[in-house]
């Protein structure tokens, strides 16, 4: 895959593209073509909310750079981001703004969890915390740290970039259609969410009520006092 | 014996008071004349001062009657003795067990440099108080805080809603010791609901602007010996 030469460029000498022989013209994919510029200028949406956007903000300076990826620019408009970077942890009063930013963002997008709070919810293991962005909008590479290095935020974005590169314009309705009814609406269904953010750790002692796979139902009766 | 409430009546009904648990951890006894201030509430309104204590070496604590706090507070204010002009936090302590709620005032004197906290202990069936805004404006978002987080109702606080929990948050007042650290709804429908909140409506400009209603000041008149009065 990549760059072909038809006929076979004659190297070593000056003149043309690729030579004084070489074709002035080249073939390729189209998928390789499109994957490429995606995947070398994505622009990232910063959602940074706690100390991991201090890393992501490490990563994006001088010392790590995260330009030499595309990524010149954070992009602070929704509507012109690529990736949406979730740094830091998510409370359940910021959650449908998560979601509205995410909803906004054209197609195609990605989104990187960063950090154990957007993860999985983290040690906030409480009343006010979303256990897991990955309930409220679709993830597609979770950073583990606490915080994590920005070492570990540019090889979960170039993990993203091995994903572009996998990708395919022939299933591009599969994996990029969506449904306007699913707007603001939570990506996990009400048994996913119990099943991603049940108790664990120290905090099985606590009396809430998620065991098993049981999900309440809405009726304020079945709520448990 | 009667029914258990349940559902959303548990959570309005609240913790129930309790004899049966002992004393909420206190500071040790002071002689109220180590606090010029503490003497002189005594002096002046003696039955409402229900206790003295020294928490953490020197911090005065003084116990005052619920229901006379605006009148002791605003006398800690305008006294020129006392000058309290500056309201540093008002917060509440659960200890739980069915135990009073406390409201603490934390207060300092810019004049004197002279810091007191002052708390009210409100029974939990009984969870309300004078507002304290007509003496310090740095009062209503501390009342409102304590309000969404404790459940303590203010009265005459001229715009008490909830300021952190979201404003629709059904499932009670968060810091109470009787609240279940996760919550009292399921995570499902927890975040069915979080997602079911018009951002709009409260994240309006009205809300952002800090600072629209300039702060009404009023100050004593300064005393002959004031520094800062002479300084002028």
């Amino acid at each position: 895959m990549g760059l072909t030469l038809p006929g076979g460029g004659v190297s070593g000498r000056t003149g043309g593209m690729f030579g004084v022989d070489s074709p002035t013209f080249l073939t390729t994919k189209l998928d390789f073509v499109v994957n490429w510029s995606r995947r070398s200028s994505l622009w990232p949406m910063p959602f940074g909310t706690a100390c991991c956007a201090i890393e992501m903000m490490a990563a994006f300076a001088t010392d790590f750079d995260l330009s030499r990826f595309g990524m010149e620019r954070m992009s602070f408009s929704p509507r012109q981001a690529d990736v949406l970077i979730c740094a830091g942890r998510v409370p359940y009063k910021l959650a449908p703004v998560l979601r509205r930013i995410w909803d906004q963002m054209p197609q195609p997008k990605w989104c990187v969890s960063m950090g154990a709070c957007a993860s999985t919810g983290g040690v906030f293991d409480v009343y006010s915390m979303v256990q897991g962005i990955d309930t409220i909008v679709p993830v597609d590479v979770y950073v583990p740290g606490c915080p994590p290095r920005p070492e570990g935020l540019i090889y979960g974005l170039m993990m993203i970039q091995e994903k572009i590169r996998q990708e395919s314009l022939t299933r591009h309705y599969d994996l990029r259609a969506e449904d306007p009814a699913r707007v603001a609406m939570p990506r996990a269904s009400d048994a996913e969410v119990v099943g991603l953010t049940g108790p664990f750790g120290n905090s099985t002692h606590q009396d809430q009520l998620t065991d098993g796979g049981e999900v309440l139902a809405r009726d304020p009766d079945d709520l448990i006092p | 014996m009667s029914e258990k409430p349940s559902g959303l009546d548990a959570i309005d009904e609240g913790p129930v008071p309790s004899d049966a648990a002992g004393p909420a951890p206190a500071g040790t006894p002071a002689d109220k004349d180590s606090h010029p201030s503490v003497s002189a509430l005594f002096a002046r309104f003696g039955a409402a001062v229900l206790h003295h204590e020294v928490s953490a070496g020197d911090e005065h604590v003084v116990h005052v009657e619920p229901s006379r706090n605006v009148e002791v507070l605003g006398w800690l204010r305008d006294d020129p003795e006392q000058r309290y002009d500056l309201l540093r936090d008002v917060t509440a302590v659960d200890y739980g067990e069915g135990r009073p709620l406390q409201v603490v005032y934390v207060l300092w004197s810019i004049p004197h440099r002279r810091a007191l906290r002052v708390k009210c202990l409100l029974a939990l069936d009984a969870l309300s108080i004078e507002s304290v805004v007509p003496l310090w404006n740095a009062a209503n978002w501390l009342e409102r805080e304590v309000y969404d987080l404790f459940g303590v109702t203010f009265r005459g606080h001229p715009d008490l809603r909830r300021i952190l929990m979201p404003p629709d948050y059904a499932e009670g007042h968060p810091l109470r010791k009787d609240f279940p650290l996760r919550g009292r709804f399921s995570r499902a429908e927890q975040t069915r609901r979080a997602l079911a909140q018009d951002v709009e409506r409260f994240y309006t400009q009205h809300d952002i602007e800090i600072g629209r209603e300039p702060q009404q000041v009023t100050l004593a008149p300064p005393e002959p010996g004031d520094a800062r009065g002479s300084a002028t």
